[in-house]
C-alpha cells in the first residue's frame, strides 16, 4: 500500500507530464517536412559570432532525420522538460508536510526508510517510464513522414537519459529532507538543472558536459555510449538519495 | 500491579533554548485509560511523538511494551501494536474513506473487519468520499475507526475531542468507553477538557512544564484532594508554618486561610488547631482544581 499512497501522490504530476511528452514526442516526427524545408535557407544565415556558429551547427546536425530527431527531441524537448519533470516529482515528499499527513505515515509500522524509499523508487519508476514511452513513439510514427528511427537509439538515448539526469531528482530529493516546503527543494534544483542545459550550452561552459551525458551526444556522434559520465552521475545521484534517507531518519517530525 | 506499557524515565527534549520536557517520568499501567493533562505548551505532544519515535528524546528513556522507542528496528515493533489519532487528525486528503481504510488495514493483520463495519455505519462515512471534503465531527470519526480497527494494545490519542461540537464529542468519547470495555485495550490520551478525562479516564497523568506534578487513580486523587478552610475570629495568620505532608498550597484572606492538601488531610487539621480557628471545614476538590493547581506557572 506504501506503493499505492506513493503513486497518489505522484500521479498528476507524471500523467501531465506523461501528456505534454506524448504530444511533444509526436510534435518531433510531423514537424520534420516543415523543418526540413527550412533547414535549407537556415544554411544560408551567416549570422556572427557564437550563436551564428551554433546555428550553423544545429543546421548542419539537422540535415538527416537522426540528427534532426537528436537535436529537437533528445538534446532539446525531452531533456528539458524531463529534467523539469524530475525536479517536480523529487521535491516534496515526507516532509512537505511534516505537521500534518506525514504523521499519520510516521505512525504506521514502517520505517522510515522504507517511507522515503517507496517515494523515492516509485518516482524513479515514473521517470524511466518518461524517458522511455514518449520516445517509442518517435520509431513508431517515423513511417509516417517516409522516415526510420532505429529502436537501438530510441533506447540508448533514453535509458542514457534515465541514468544521467536521475541526478536531479536525487538533488531535489535531498533538498526535500532538508526543507519543509516543496518550493524551495524545486527551485533551487531547477536553478541547478537550468545553469547545467540553458546557460552551459549557450555559452559553452564546461559543466554543460552533463547535458552532453543526458543527450547521449557521444552516442549520437561517435556510437560510444557516455558510460564514464553516466556512472559518475549515478554514484553522485546515489549518494544524494542516500543522504537524504538518513536525514529523514534523524529528523524530529 | 500490572505491567506498565508506557514508562519514562527523566526524559529531557530541548527545541534550541527551549527544554519542552524537563525530567518526565511517568508509567501506563495496562488495561487503563489514562488522561495525560498539561496546559498548552506543558510537552504533552511532545511526549506522545517520542513514544510513537517520532522525535528522539535529548536524554533519558522511553519505553512502550518494553521496547525503547528511539531505537528504529523497536520503533517498528511498537507501532505494530499502536494506534495513533493526531490533535489535527492527520490523514491523506487525496485519497477516499475506502483508500485510507485499506491502506491503514494493509499494515495490520489482526484488522477488525467487523469493527469497520460498524464504525462507518456509526460516523455516517461513505467509504466513496475524499478525505478533503469530510467535515470535522467525520475526518475525527474517521481517524478514530482506523484506530480502533487495527486491534491495538494501546491507544495514543492527542487531543481527540479536539474542535468537535458536544454531540459528536460525546459519540467519540462512548465509541472509544465502548472499545475499552470490549477489548483488552489500554488507552493513554492528552486532553483540555478536564470533564472528558474524568467521564472516562481511570488514571490520571498531569504535567506542567515538562515534569510530572500530579499522577494516580482519578478515585485515589478525589479520595486524597482535599481543600481544608480555616475561619479565626480575627485576621488569619500570616504565612502559617505546616509540617504535615501534603500540603499543596496555603492561601490567605481576610479571617480565612484555605489550605489545598494533596493528602494528610487530618493532620494538617490537628496541626491547625495550634492556630485556634473558630471553624474547620473540609471539603473534596474537583479534577479541575488539582489540574489548575499542579499546573499553575509557580508549580
Amino acid at each position: 500500500m506504501l506503493w499505492y499512497k506513493a503513486w497518489l501522490e505522484t500521479r498528476w504530476r507524471f500523467l501531465i507530464g506523461l501528456a505534454v511528452l506524448l504530444v511533444f514526442a509526436c510534435g518531433a516526427v510531423f514537424d520534420y517536412p516543415a523543418i526540413a524545408r527550412l533547414n535549407a535557407s537556415v544554411s544560408a544565415i551567416d549570422a556572427p559570432g557564437n550563436l551564428g556558429r551554433l546555428i550553423r551547427e544545429a543546421a548542419e546536425t539537422q540535415r538527416t532525420y537522426r540528427g534532426f530527431i537528436w537535436l529537437q527531441w533528445y538534446r532539446q524537448n525531452l531533456v528539458q522538460m524531463w529534467t523539469i519533470l524530475a525536479v517536480l516529482l523529487g521535491s516534496g515528499g515526507l516532509l512537505a508536510s511534516s505537521s500534518g499527513a506525514a504523521l499519520f505515515a510516521l505512525s504506521m509500522p514502517a520505517s522510515r526508510t522504507k517511507l522515503a524509499g517507496v517515494r523515492a523508487a516509485t518516482a524513479l519508476m515514473e521517470l524511466l517510464v518518461l524517458a522511455l514511452i514518449p520516445s517509442l513513439l518517435i520509431p513508431l510514427f517515423s513511417p509516417a513522414v517516409g522516415q526510420h528511427y532505429a529502436l537501438g537509439d530510441t533506447a540508448v538515448h533514453s535509458v542514457a537519459l534515465f541514468l544521467a539526469g536521475s541526478v536531479f531528482f536525487s538533488l531535489a530529493f535531498l533538498l526535500s529532507a532538508v526543507f519543509d516546503d516543496f518550493w524551495r527543494p524545486m527551485l533551487i534544483t531547477c536553478a541547478v538543472a537550468l545553469s547545467q542545459t540553458l546557460v552551459g550550452a549557450l555559452v559553452g561552459l564546461p559543466f554543460s558536459g552533463m547535458l552532453r551525458v543526458m543527450s547521449a551526444e557521444s552516442y549520437f556522434r561517435t556510437g560510444q555510449v557516455p558510460w564514464g559520465g553516466i556512472g559518475l552521475a549515478l554514484v553522485v545521484g546515489l549518494l544524494m538519495l542516500y543522504v537524504a534517507v538518513r536525514l529523514v531518519e534523524r529528523r524530529d517530525f | 500491579m500490572p505491567e506498565a506499557i508506557i514508562d519514562t524515565t527523566d526524559l529531557r527534549k530541548r527545541f534550541g533554548t527551549l527544554e519542552a520536557l524537563q525530567g518526565l517520568t511517568l508509567q501506563v499501567q495496562a488495561g487503563s485509560i489514562c488522561g495525560f493533562l498539561g496546559r498548552n505548551g506543558a510537552g504533552k505532544t511532545t511526549t506522545l511523538k517520542i513514544l510513537l519515535g517520532m522525535m528522539r528524546p535529548t536524554s533519558g528513556e522511553a519505553r512502550v511494551f518494553g521496547r525503547r522507542a528511539d531505537d528504529s528496528t523497536a520503533s517498528v515493533e511498537i507501532r505494530r501494536d499502536v494506534a495513533f489519532v493526531g490533535e489535527d487528525k492527520p490523514l491523506f486528503d487525496y485519497m477516499t474513506v475506502g483508500d485510507m481504510v485499506r491502506f491503514t488495514a494493509a499494515f495490520y493483520p489482526r484488522w477488525r473487519h467487523d469493527l469497520e463495519r460498524h464504525y462507518l455505519g456509526m460516523f455516517g462515512l461513505s467509504p466513496a468520499v475524499k478525505v478533503k471534503m469530510l467535515s470535522r465531527g467525520m475526518r475525527t470519526g474517521l481517524a478514530v475507526l482506523l484506530a480502533l480497527c487495527r486491534d491495538a494494545r494501546l491507544l495514543i490519542l492527542d487531543e481527540p475531542t479536539s474542535g468537535l461540537d458536544p454531540a459528536m464529542s460525546e459519540q467519540v468519547l462512548q465509541a472509544l468507553v465502548h472499545h475499552m470495555a470490549s477489548e483488552a485495550t489500554t488507552v493513554f490520551f492528552s486532553s483540555h477538557h478536564i470533564a472528558e478525562v474524568e467521564q472516562i479516564a481511570d488514571r490520571v497523568v498531569i504535567i506542567n512544564r515538562g515534569r510530572v506534578t500530579v499522577a494516580g487513580a482519578l478515585d485515589e486523587l478525589r479520595e486524597q484532594y482535599r481543600r481544608i478552610q480555616f475561619v479565626f475570629d480575627d485576621d488569619a495568620p500570616v504565612a502559617p508554618v505546616f509540617h504535615a505532608k501534603g500540603v499543596e498550597r496555603v492561601s490567605r484572606d481576610g479571617r480565612v486561610l484555605t489550605v489545598l492538601a494533596s493528602e494528610g488531610a487530618d493532620g494538617i487539621v490537628e496541626e491547625a488547631r495550634t492556630l485556634r480557628p473558630v471553624s474547620i471545614d473540609v471539603v473534596p476538590v474537583s479534577l479541575k482544581e488539582i489540574f489548575l493547581e499542579a499546573s499553575s506557572v509557580e508549580g
